[in-house]
């Protein structure tokens, strides 16, 4: 190979090479991402995220948020600290959101027969729009993992509120008071069952009231913020281009 | 003049830096493949895929293991064999068109390694999570087993195998030594097939349909992270298309 020859046949054509692998680049990322994600998230807090009687206000509020904050601390490291590009976490989100909706969609209610409106994904979009600002506005990865994932934890519960509430409604049935949502799973039995009655909403937790859901959201905040400075640095370690000798595997 | 006509006619039979006609056609190969499968599945989940002591399970559902197993062992052997058969003794020594041509075959195994992955470890692992809170199982081969696990999964491994071996053969950037993050890229989800050993193992004690977030289920999630290793390989390949087009984006 000389260096002096060149890969293309002038600046236009570079130009299109440059653009095409952009979005073959783009392809591939989004979906590997979107597939790793989706199997972390789903195995991590998949059943607060299928069912709507799941998404109480401890639980979910909790779980969701810290394990969902990890993919794109990570990609953001590599995106932003590299190539600049702002978007990390949008891309991570958007990968997973997409991959949850085609399967709700098609399966859970397209294979399974439950309702979408018993099934949708958490919407995680609020907390990925404000940890790209935070961290394009600061270029700082402390930073955004402090007021950032602080926020991807609080804005959590406000973002799915307008969704959810309508199914946080009160109603009586059979002389038992409980929510809308509840009603729907207790028409939806699933293999789950047993054990959503045994977790959802137990503790002196309950005993809170109204807070139950701020006080979940500051703790899931507060471990947002440890969560995001370890998988920043996962993100770090999974961009090196480092080589090894083959011949001692 | 003679020179200029030569140039021209050189460069209309050359091939095109980019094979769409490949790259679609492999898109489209996954997703119409995918598409009858999830008939397959949405037909003969219901009607066949309910009791494993069933004469039609054995017909439907059985039969379609032994099949795809087989002809999974058949096509990775012969993929993984045409690409290290036909790998290119002198490649230090190619132009760089053809080089970048090359980046551009090897983006297209990429591409489709990033459609296998979507397919198995996003659409048919989510998928198998509503089967099972619907159904509960009494064999290790459910339908939803025999897609995700038996099919989907070797599918993106063969892909991404193939991926990494026309890397290795074919392209000077990755010519001498072994790139850690493409290994981690494609070998730690192949570790989640593996895995399945200690998933199933686990649900001969467990159902362990109640929680789909039981721990049994982490080794998936740990694999799965390695998805992320996909960084380190876009990193590898900017710089190597960088030095490649550096002075002509100037």
């Amino acid at each position: 190979m000389s260096a002096s020859q060149s890969a293309v046949r002038s600046r236009a054509e570079a130009v299109q090479v440059s653009r095409t692998l952009d979005w073959m680049i783009l392809f591939t990322v989004f979906t590997v991402i979107l597939g790793g994600y989706h199997i972390h998230y789903m195995l991590t807090g998949g059943d607060w995220d299928f069912w709507t009687d799941w998404k109480d206000r401890r639980l979910w509020v909790t779980v969701a948020p810290i394990v969902s904050i990890t993919f794109p601390a990570a990609v953001q490291a590599c995106l932003w600290f590299r190539y600049r590009l702002p978007f990390g976490a949008v891309v991570c989100v958007l990968a997973l959101m997409i991959g949850e909706w085609i399967n709700r969609y098609l399966n859970f209610w397209g294979w399974t027969y439950f309702p979408v409106n018993f099934c949708f994904p958490s919407n995680l979009i609020p907390g990925a729009i404000i940890l790209d600002v935070v961290l394009m506005l600061s270029s700082s990865f402390v930073l955004t993992a402090v007021v950032g994932g602080m926020a991807w934890g609080l804005i959590f519960y406000p973002g799915n509120w307008p969704i959810i509430a309508p199914l946080h409604v009160p109603v009586e049935y059979n002389g038992m008071m409980f929510t809308l949502a509840d009603l729907q799973g207790y028409h939806y039995v699933r293999t789950g069952t047993p054990e959503y009655i045994r977790m959802v909403e137990k503790g002196t937790l309950r005993s809170f009231g109204k807070d139950v859901a701020p006080v979940s959201a500051f703790f899931s905040a507060f471990v947002c913020i440890i969560i995001y400075f370890l998988w920043h640095f996962f993100g770090r370690w999974f961009s090196k281009t480092d080589f090894i000798d083959g011949e001692g595997l | 003049m003679a020179a200029t006509t030569d140039s021209v006619k050189a460069d209309a039979s050359e091939a095109p830096l980019l094979n769409k006609v490949n790259l679609f056609s492999g898109l489209m190969l996954y997703l119409v493949f995918y598409s009858f499968i999830r008939w397959y599945e949405g037909v003969y989940g219901w009607s066949a895929g309910l009791d494993s002591f069933a004469p039609e399970f054995e017909t439907y559902w059985m039969n379609m293991l032994y099949i795809e197993l087989v002809a999974e062992v058949f096509i990775a052997c012969g993929l993984w064999g045409y690409i290290w058969k036909t790998r290119d003794r002198n490649v230090m020594s190619i132009t760089p068109r053809e080089e970048l041509r090359r980046h551009f075959t090897h983006w297209t195994w990429l591409v489709m390694y990033g459609w296998a992955v979507y397919w198995g470890a996003s659409y048919f692992t989510e998928q198998d999570g509503t089967w099972h809170q619907t159904i509960v199982r009494d064999t290790d081969f459910t339908p939803s087993h025999i897609i995700e696990f038996y099919l989907a999964y070797p599918i993106y491994i063969i892909t991404g195998v193939s991926s990494f071996l026309y890397a290795k053969t074919r392209l000077p950037a990755y010519s001498e030594g072994l790139s850690i993050m493409y290994m981690v890229s494609v070998l730690g989800p192949f570790m989640i097939l593996p895995n399945v050993g200690l998933n199933e193992w686990g649900h001969t004690f467990w159902f362990m349909e109640e929680l789909f977030v039981a721990p049994l289920h982490y080794g998936f999630v740990f694999f799965g992270w390695a998805t992320l290793a996909v960084l380190g390989v876009v990193n590898t390949e900017v710089d190597a298309l960088t030095k490649l087009l550096k002075k002509d984006l100037a």
